[in-house]
């Protein structure tokens, strides 16, 4: 990977973990989505420097909308009964996670890359997405489709319940 | 400058931890759907990477990992739409 490529990564990679810092700290929905999208751009200058241009074109799309979804006027605050200390208990585990995942990636023995392969790649993809794992393409067209329509009854009997 | 594999793992490693925070931490539950998001990047670019670092010597390339992040993407959002669509249901403003 030359320098350009590497320095996209870690600036991707440094604006995508602020963004989900941010996410975490920040109250507001607007900041929020803010954070949330700015994770989304991350995400996907990380993908196209990954020489994954396809995934980075379905990740700024998908976690842009996710942003905007959590930004919107349709999000409502739901209180959780937990205590604070399983919340903090909930935080310590999140961060032996890290430790353990960053443990694993140091420790790992990985060969250096030695190819450069092309940014989109957009007609092989598709020909794996259709063809070769339909199974995996159906099953997460089934699960947005059920997710649509569950969003769309819950709204629906909540309007009914007014 | 160049990026490894490792490297790679370790910003994928930063984005889990920081979305499974997110949804330990946060005491509004649709707060924490966006944790959701955070991870599934984090687990999109573990697998980016290690379709990036295996690429055939000869030009071919493994295209199952950023297949498979296109799918994680698409997963997210769709687990986000439905959480906000029952929190609109059950919450307030």
């Amino acid at each position: 990977m030359d320098s350009i490529h590497a320095i996209g990564f870690y600036v991707s990679a440094a604006l995508s973990v602020g963004g989900g810092l941010s996410v975490a700290f920040l109250d507001g929905r607007s900041r929020r989505g803010l954070s949330l999208g700015a994770v989304a751009i991350g995400v996907a200058g990380m993908y196209l420097a990954l020489s994954s241009g396809f995934a980075a074109v379905v990740a700024l799309v998908c976690y842009g909308a996710c942003a905007l979804i959590l930004a919107g006027s349709a999000y409502r605050v739901i209180d959780q009964t937990i205590a604070g200390r399983w919340r903090q208990l909930g935080a310590v585990g999140a961060a032996a996670l890290l430790a353990v995942l960053a443990y694993a990636a140091y420790s790992g023995h990985f060969i250096p890359p030695t190819t450069q392969r092309d940014a989109i790649n957009g007609a092989s993809i598709g020909r794996r997405l259709f063809a070769h794992d339909a199974l995996a393409l159906e099953a997460v067209a089934a699960l947005v489709l059920v997710a649509l329509v569950g969003a769309t009854l819950a709204w629906r009997a909540r309007d009914r319940t007014r | 400058m160049s990026v490894g594999l490792t490297g790679v793992f370790f910003v994928a490693a930063a984005l889990v931890a920081t979305g499974a925070f997110v949804a330990a931490w946060r005491r509004d539950l649709t707060h924490a759907l966006a944790g959701i998001p955070l991870m599934f990047a984090g687990a999109g670019t573990a697998f980016a990477g290690v379709s990036r670092f295996a690429a055939l010597p000869g030009g071919g390339s493994q295209l199952l990992g950023q297949e498979f992040a296109a799918l994680l993407s698409v997963a997210a959002l769709a687990a986000v739409a439905l959480g906000v669509g029952l929190a609109g249901r059950e919450g307030s403003r």
